[in-house]
């Protein structure tokens, strides 16, 4: 029971960013709400995965595929280009920390010398915050690649 | 004025004044969706059913990442012509109300004054500063607490954060290069988070700095250029990569700067 209430907390707190930049990417006010649903959906899906002991990258991925899915039907109903919701969306999930991460023991690296522990820091950081990107991205684009097929335009 | 609608078959009844006046119609919405963020396929996909909304047979467009190049054919003549992309900050409601006006101009065809005029009356809408600096504060805040940061953390994130938007905006104001803009912002960003290493403020220090930074993600240009690359645009998808490469560099040579000149130990 604890759980689901941390989980909902933490699926709120997501919300937030997911609107902030929405509106640094300017989107309409109508669509607000539903950057912010999908900000929640997109991170609550992914911490339900994450403690089902799946790895990050493929609970990223699942999430990204997922709020690529509904941004069709949103964008059909809503007539507006799936973008609008789906990049703010993905937003709370970036792997802001892991590339930071990398970034400082680069840093250190050039100031204090290469160490076993700077070298294998940067290579894991490094490689999680592009295998998350890429799963973002990938997901994102699955979707779209389907209906691609179809000569049909989605809106 | 209403184009006259009855065509001979094969027979253009198009004369090459309104045909030019189309192109520029046309080329003037595939500029804009360039310039305010919308993905390759897109622009392709709205200009030609605009185009053939408008009377076009159909529609040729050649994108590269700063200029395009569109031509018109109707029966056997064609009229082609180039524009240059200026780079704007990206703006989604444009891109939404161009849509709109696709929509319409397809429901009405060969109505070309209706969407001269509904082009010149799109806005650019932007949200006020007193209201997106807050949220972007609270937005990278709420970052830290996602990551678990404590609340003196959270605090200084908070701040760290609402003072870079209103840097970013008010370079951004004055037309500064975007590339500048990053690197300025992500200093300021660093100089304001590493408040949390003064007297040990708070405790999670390094998770402070790296979201305050995070206002910073060049997420409209990665998720583009990889849906461009996918959908089989290479070159718009290396150049719009190539810029958000750089984006993000910029932004880590502003956080070096800002961390070279606290000496923060935050490793």
């Amino acid at each position: 029971m604890m759980e689901w209430v941390s989980l909902l907390l933490d699926a709120m707190w997501a919300a937030i960013p997911a609107v902030g930049f929405g509106m640094i990417f300017n989107v309409p006010r109508s669509a607000l709400p539903l950057c912010a649903l999908g900000g929640a959906l997109t991170y609550g899906l992914r911490e339900v995965l994450l403690h089902h002991h799946f790895s990050i990258e493929l609970s990223t991925f699942i999430a990204a595929t997922a709020i690529g899915i509904i941004g069709v039907f949103w964008s059909r109903r809503y007539v507006m280009p799936r973008p609008v919701y789906t990049v703010p969306s993905i937003i709370p999930m970036i792997p802001g920390t892991y590339a930071y991460e990398m970034m400082i023991s680069l840093v250190s690296m050039n100031t204090d010398g290469v160490t076993d522990a700077l070298l294998s820091s940067f290579i894991e950081n490094g490689l999680h915050a592009v295998s998350i990107l890429f799963a973002i991205a990938f997901g994102l684009v699955l979707p779209s690649m389907y209906y691609t097929k179809r000569k049909q335009p989605i809106i | 004025m209403i184009l006259p609608i009855e065509r001979k078959k094969g027979f253009p009844t198009i004369s090459k004044e309104e045909q030019t006046r189309i192109t520029t119609v046309v080329v003037r919405v595939a500029a804009m969706l360039l310039e305010y963020g919308a993905e390759s396929r897109l622009i392709e996909q709205l200009s030609s059913r605009l185009g053939v909304a408008l009377g076009c047979t159909s529609i040729e467009i050649s994108l590269i990442p700063s200029a395009i190049v569109l031509t018109t054919l109707i029966g056997d003549s064609s009229v082609t012509t180039t524009r240059r992309a200026h780079e704007q900050p990206i703006n989604m409601s444009i891109v939404h109300q161009i849509v709109a006006i696709c929509i319409a101009a397809e429901q009405n065809p060969r109505n070309i004054m209706m969407v001269e005029r509904s082009l010149a009356n799109i806005h650019a809408n932007p949200y006020p500063t007193w209201l997106i600096v807050p949220i972007i504060g609270l937005s990278c805040a709420a970052f830290s607490h996602l990551q678990g940061a404590d609340w003196p953390g959270f605090w200084i994130t908070f701040l760290a954060a609402s003072v870079g938007m209103m840097v970013r905006r008010a370079l951004s104001s004055r037309n500064y290069s975007l590339l500048i803009v990053f690197a300025f912002t992500a200093f300021v960003c660093t100089l304001i988070g590493s408040l949390a290493f003064y007297h040990d403020l708070s405790s999670t220090g390094r998770i402070v700095l790296s979201s305050s930074v995070l206002l910073l993600v060049p997420g409209f240009p990665y998720i583009n250029s990889m849906l461009d690359a996918f959908k089989g645009y290479i070159s718009m998808g290396w150049g719009r990569w190539t810029q958000a490469t750089l984006l993000t560099l910029m932004s880590s040579l502003g956080i070096m700067l800002a961390m070279g000149l606290l000496d923060i130990k935050g490793w």
